[in-house]
């Protein structure tokens, strides 16, 4: 149990770590002038950090599939909108 | 004592749940639904953003380098820090640990109440450089309509992320007051965990946020 303890405080630091390191990427990143690779760097980024979070802080690792899926399907609807919604205005 | 505690356990389950296991996969289940909800509301906003940034990107660019990128990347680690000390507290309450836990949930008010104080000084400036749409805007170049479009993107986007932030911040004190009365026990801490799930995906909406309003074109 204590071990099990240690271990997962260990995951909750190295996700921090992890976060604010990413964190000082995007930030140091937007600074450099790459064109469109800018907003992809970020958009990369923040997906990276929105796993670490959902994985680890919010135990999707180890979660019941339902609850996966469900986690899933916000993320799975706003694609599909925006995906959608652009694919009228980009093709004016 | 084993007796004491099982039948404790016993009182925090609801009429309609066969055991405690069901009723905490209920809860779970419960603010997932909620969250997805929640992502589909922000996502609707990211949408309405990228629609209008891919038909004004000059302009988005010029309205983004308008922000405080200083105060928003102070806040951006003072909020993965909460989330941090949040998740600190969900593990305390399920070791059993009453003192910890109400001292990291109290941490994570601190911090939560700390990004609203940052975003309320960035409201300021913003206000001070007449960058608030309908109340006194003003931008010299040309395309100041679409740069006005950002700003109302801006306050929204941020608006609704900080009402979030403050409705988090509530919660988690009344869980805090719930824990030092010692509500919660190693078998049964469920609204923490359900607050930590929404105060985490607060976090991640803001991870979105963060890089769309201010990081756009620095260079």
């Amino acid at each position: 149990m204590n071990w099990l303890a240690e271990k997962t405080i260990r995951t909750y630091l190295i996700s921090w770590l992890a976060l604010l390191t990413l964190l000082a990427v995007t930030l140091a990143s937007a600074y450099l002038p790459l064109g469109v690779f800018n907003a992809a760097i970020n958009l990369t980024v923040s997906v990276t950090q929105a796993a670490i979070v959902l994985l680890f802080s919010m135990h999707l690792r180890s979660a019941h599939p339902t609850l996966r899926i469900v986690a899933a399907s916000g993320f799975v609807g706003i694609a599909i909108l925006i995906a959608l919604s652009l694919s009228d205005v980009l093709t004016r | 004592m084993m007796g004491r505690r099982m039948a404790s356990a016993v009182s925090f389950l609801a009429p309609q749940f066969d055991d405690i296991e069901q009723q905490k996969g209920a809860s779970k289940l419960g603010i997932w639904i909620f969250l997805a909800t929640e992502i589909l509301f922000f996502g609707v906003l990211f949408a309405a953003y990228t629609l209008t940034r891919v038909q004004h990107p000059a302009a988005f660019a010029a309205g983004s380098r308008l922000t405080n990128v200083t105060l928003a990347s102070i806040n951006t680690a003072v909020l993965l820090t909460s989330s941090l000390t949040m998740a600190l507290g969900v593990h305390a309450a399920q070791c059993g640990a009453r003192r910890a836990l109400v001292g990291w949930l109290s941490l994570t008010v601190g911090l939560g109440i700390a990004f609203l104080a940052v975003k309320g000084i960035e409201y300021r400036i913003d206000y001070v450089e007449h960058l608030v749409p309908k109340i006194n805007f003003q931008y010299p170049g040309e395309q100041g309509g679409a740069v006005e479009l950002f700003f109302y993107l801006y306050f929204v986007v941020t608006g609704v992320h900080a009402l979030h932030v403050l409705i988090g911040v509530t919660v988690i004190c009344v869980m805090a007051v719930m824990a030092s009365k010692g509500v919660f026990r190693s078998d049964y801490f469920t609204p923490v965990d359900v607050t930590a799930l929404y105060w985490h995906l607060v976090d991640i909406i803001w991870l979105f946020v963060y890089p769309v309003l201010y990081l756009v074109s620095r260079s």
